[in-house]
C-alpha cells in the first residue's frame, strides 16, 4: 500500500508540473503582451510595466520564478486589477464555490443513488421508465439551459426563489439543481445498471435461498457491491461540478471562483487564468487521489498497481 | 483460390435442407438492420436529417441574413398581443413603448412615428396614416391603446408574427434565420472537430498500441496527464490563446478530445495485433503503415464509430458552453450558445429569445445521443444490456 501511495504521489507531482508548464507556455505564446491595448500606451509606461512584472527576463527565468511562487502557494499578481493577486480572487471566491459545490455533491448523491435503486428494483415498470426518461433528459440538456429555464419559471413566473445571490438559503436551490442535473442523471443510470448486474449474481441467489428478507439482501449484499462503480466516477463527477460552476455562477450571479475565472477569461487576464487553472487542476488531482484511495479501501479485490 | 476443387459436388436435391435461404448481409447492412429496429435511434436519425436540412438548405429560403438588423422591429415576439385600430389595422406595443402597425394577417408594416408625448397623463400620440392619430396609454403597465373615443382597449387579440415567424432579437434580427446559421455553425464545428479528433486519436492510439513497450508507456502517460484535468479547462485555455473566430474554436476542440479516441483505438489494436491475420501480414513483409491502416484500423471500426457518435454531442455542447460564457464565435455571426448568452440579459421580458435556441440545442443533443446509443447497440450487440 505504501509503495502504491508513493508512486501515486510522485505521479501527482509530475502531472502538476506538466500542467503548470503547459499553461505557462500557452499563456506566453499569446501574440502581444498582456498590456497590449487598443489605446496606444506610451513606450515608457510599457517598459515600466514590463520591468515591474519581470516580463523582460528570459522565459526560463520567468518560469523558474513562477514555480518558486507556486511552491509558496503564491500565484502572482493580476494584470488587469491593480493591487489584486490571484490568491485574493481564490480567497474571495472559494467559500462561495465550495459551499455551492459541497451542497450540490450531497444533493447529487442523495437523489441519484435512491433514483437508481428504485429504477433497478422496479426494472421495466413505470417507475423505472419515468426515472430513466428523467435521467435521459438530464444527461442531454446542457446545464445553462436548465439553469436559465428554472430561473425563468421559479424566480420570474412563480417568484419562489431569488434570481441572484446566495444571501438566503433559497438562493442555493436552483443553482444546485442546475449544476447537479447532469451528475444526478448520470449517476442514477450508472447505479441502476450496476445494481441490476449485481442482483443477477449467484451470491444474491444464495442470500435469498438462506431465507434472508429481501430488504436485507438488497442493503447488505447487493448495494455494497453495486456502489463501487458509482464511487469510481466520483472524481470525474467533482470535475464536472467544478467546470459546470462556470456557467451556473454566471447565471445566478454567485461571486464564486467560477465567475472570477470566466471574467479573467473574457478579459484576458493571463496570470489569473494561469493561476486559477493550476489551482483547479491541483484540486481535481487531489480529489481523484482521495477517491482512488477510498476506492481501494472499500474494495479489497483491487490490487495496488 | 481454387476452393471449388477441394469440395465434393453433391446433387442439388440432397443439399436443399442445408441451404441458406436468406440473403447474406454486409456488415453495414447488418448494422442498419439492428439500428432501425430501435425506435429512439430511428427518431434520432430522422431528427439529424431534419436538422441538417434546416441548417444547410434553410438559409437559402430565408429572406433575411444572420446579421441584417432592423432596430425599429427589435424584440418583437413570435406571438403578439395586439390591439385593434382604425381601418382594419392592428397595433403592437413593444417593451420599449414603441407602437408597431400590423395588418390583418400579422405582417409587420411599420413603427409609428411619435407625434406628442404627454408626460403628465402618461399618454403618447402616434401618427397613423395621413392625418389620423392613435394614442397609447402607459399610465398603468402593461401599456394599452386607446380607441377613437379615448377609452382604454382592454381586450387584446393574439396574433402570429407573419413577418418574423420566430420573432426578432434585441437588434431586430430574424431569430429563425439566426437559428439556421447557429445550427449550421454548431454542426460544422462538431463535425470538423470530431473528424480531426478521430484522425489524431486513431493515429496516436494505433501507433501506441502497435508499437507497444516503451513507446506505448510514454504515449499513454501523456494521455493520462492530459485527461487528469477536465477537457473544458484546456479548451478554454487554448481558445484564450487564439483569436475569436470559427477556426480557433475548431482548433481548440480538436486539440484535446482525441484522448478518449486514442485510448479506445489503442485497446482495440492491442487485442487485435497478435491475431493470425496480422501475423500473416507481417510474414509477407507488409510495412507497419500498411498493417495499421489496412488491417488493424478497419477491424477496430465498430468501437471507433461508437466513440465518434459520442464525441459529436460533446463537441456541440462545448461550443455552446464556450459561446455562453462569452469566448465563442465573434458577433455578428450566430451560434446557438451566443444567442442564449445574448438573451439571458432580457430573460424576464423576452424569454422566447432564450428558449428558442435552447430548444434547438436540446433537440440536437437528443438527436445525436439517440443515434449514438442506437449505433452502439447496433455495432456491438454484445454490449446491449
Amino acid at each position: 500500500m505504501s509503495r502504491y501511495l508513493i508512486k501515486r504521489i510522485a505521479m501527482m507531482i509530475v502531472t502538476l508540473f506538466m500542467i503548470a508548464l503547459l499553461t505557462f507556455i500557452l499563456m506566453h505564446v499569446v501574440p502581444g503582451g498582456p498590456f497590449t491595448q487598443e489605446k496606444q500606451v506610451p513606450q515608457a509606461v510599457l517598459d515600466a510595466l514590463n520591468e515591474k512584472y519581470h516580463l523582460n527576463d528570459p522565459l526560463w527565468k520567468q518560469f523558474l520564478d513562477y514555480m518558486k511562487g507556486l511552491l509558496k502557494f503564491e500565484l502572482g499578481p493580476s494584470f488587469k486589477y491593480q493591487g489584486k493577486t490571484v490568491n485574493d480572487f481564490i480567497g474571495n471566491g472559494l467559500p462561495y464555490s465550495a459551499t455551492l459545490g459541497g451542497i450540490t455533491l450531497v444533493f447529487v448523491l442523495l437523489t441519484s443513488i435512491p433514483m437508481g435503486i428504485v429504477a433497478a428494483l422496479k426494472n421495466g415498470k413505470w417507475q423505472d421508465m419515468l426515472l430513466m426518461a428523467l435521467a435521459t433528459i438530464g444527461v442531454t440538456i446542457p446545464s445553462f439551459v436548465i439553469g436559465t429555464g428554472l430561473m425563468y419559471i421559479f424566480s420570474y413566473q412563480l417568484g419562489w426563489t431569488p434570481t441572484y445571490g446566495v444571501d438566503k438559503w433559497q438562493g442555493y436551490i436552483l443553482p444546485c439543481i442546475a449544476l447537479g442535473g447532469y451528475s444526478v442523471s448520470f449517476l442514477a443510470r450508472l447505479m441502476r445498471s450496476s445494481l441490476l448486474e449485481v442482483m443477477g449474481q449467484d451470491y444474491i441467489r444464495t442470500a435469498r435461498a438462506k431465507g434472508i428478507s429481501e430488504s436485507r439482501v438488497i442493503v447488505k449484499h447487493a448495494l455494497r457491491n453495486a456502489l463501487i462503480p458509482v464511487i469510481t466516477v466520483l472524481g470525474p463527477t467533482v470535475a464536472n461540478l467544478l467546470t459546470g460552476s462556470f456557467v451556473i455562477e454566471k447565471i445566478y450571479a454567485i461571486p464564486g471562483m467560477g465567475s472570477y475565472f470566466v471574467n479573467s477569461v473574457t478579459q484576458r487576464d493571463y496570470t489569473t487564468i494561469m493561476g486559477m487553472t493550476i489551482f483547479y487542476a491541483a484540486f481535481l488531482i487531489a480529489m481523484i487521489f482521495i477517491v482512488d484511495i477510498f476506492y481501494c479501501l472499500i474494495d479489497p479485490r483491487i490490487k495496488y498497481d | 483460390m481454387d476452393a471449388a476443387n477441394k469440395w465434393e459436388r453433391i446433387s442439388s436435391s440432397d443439399g436443399e435442407a442445408d441451404r441458406l435461404y436468406s440473403k447474406s448481409r454486409t456488415f453495414a447492412g447488418d448494422v442498419w438492420f439492428r439500428f432501425r429496429r430501435k425506435p429512439t435511434a430511428l427518431l434520432g436519425f430522422i431528427l439529424v436529417v431534419i436538422l441538417l436540412l434546416f441548417a444547410i438548405v434553410g438559409p437559402f429560403f430565408s429572406p433575411y441574413t444572420y446579421s441584417q438588423q432592423n432596430t425599429k422591429m427589435a424584440n418583437v415576439p413570435p406571438v403578439m398581443k395586439v390591439f385593434p385600430g382604425p381601418d382594419g389595422s392592428y397595433f403592437y406595443i413593444t417593451q420599449g413603448l414603441k407602437v408597431i402597425e400590423l395588418d390583418e394577417d400579422g405582417h409587420l408594416i411599420q413603427q409609428l412615428k411619435k407625434k406628442k408625448d404627454d408626460a403628465k397623463l402618461k399618454q403618447t400620440s402616434f401618427k397613423f396614416g395621413d392625418d389620423q392619430l392613435v394614442i397609447m396609454d402607459y399610465s398603468s403597465l402593461p401599456a394599452v391603446m386607446l380607441d377613437q373615443d379615448g377609452n382604454r382597449i382592454e381586450e387584446t387579440i393574439l396574433k402570429w408574427n407573419a413577418t418574423y415567424v420566430l420573432g426578432t432579437d434585441h437588434l431586430g434580427r430574424d431569430i429563425l434565420t439566426r437559428l439556421m446559421y447557429g445550427t449550421r455553425i454548431s454542426l460544422m464545428v462538431a463535425f470538423i472537430a470530431t473528424a480531426v479528433n478521430m484522425i489524431i486519436g486513431i493515429l496516436y492510439g494505433g501507433i501506441a498500441g502497435y508499437r507497444g513497450g516503451k513507446t506505448d508507456a510514454i504515449m499513454m502517460r501523456i494521455v493520462d496527464i492530459i485527461s487528469t484535468i477536465p477537457l473544458t479547462l484546456y479548451v478554454i485555455l487554448i481558445k484564450v490563446c487564439l483569436d475569436d473566430g470559427l477556426i480557433s474554436i475548431i482548433v481548440a476542440l480538436s486539440s484535446v478530445y482525441w484522448v478518449d479516441m486514442a485510448r479506445v483505438v489503442r485497446g482495440q489494436v492491442l487485442s487485435l495485433k497478435n491475431q493470425e491475420f496480422v501475423m500473416a501480414a507481417r510474414t509477407i513483409g507488409s510495412s507497419t503503415r500498411t498493417i495499421l491502416l489496412t488491417h488493424l484500423i478497419p477491424n477496430a471500426m465498430g468501437p471507433i464509430l461508437v466513440t465518434v457518435t459520442m464525441l459529436i454531442p460533446s463537441a456541440i455542447f462545448m461550443e455552446a458552453f464556450m459561446s455562453f460564457i462569452g469566448i465563442g464565435i465573434a458577433p455578428p455571426m450566430a451560434s446557438l450558445g451566443t444567442m442564449c448568452n445574448d438573451a439571458t440579459e432580457a430573460l424576464r421580458t423576452n424569454p422566447y429569445q432564450l428558449f428558442l435556441p435552447a430548444i434547438v440545442i436540446c433537440v440536437i443533443m437528443f438527436a445525436f445521443n439517440f443515434v449514438g446509443d442506437g449505433l452502439r447497440d447496433a455495432l456491438d450487440p454484445k454490449l446491449k444490456k
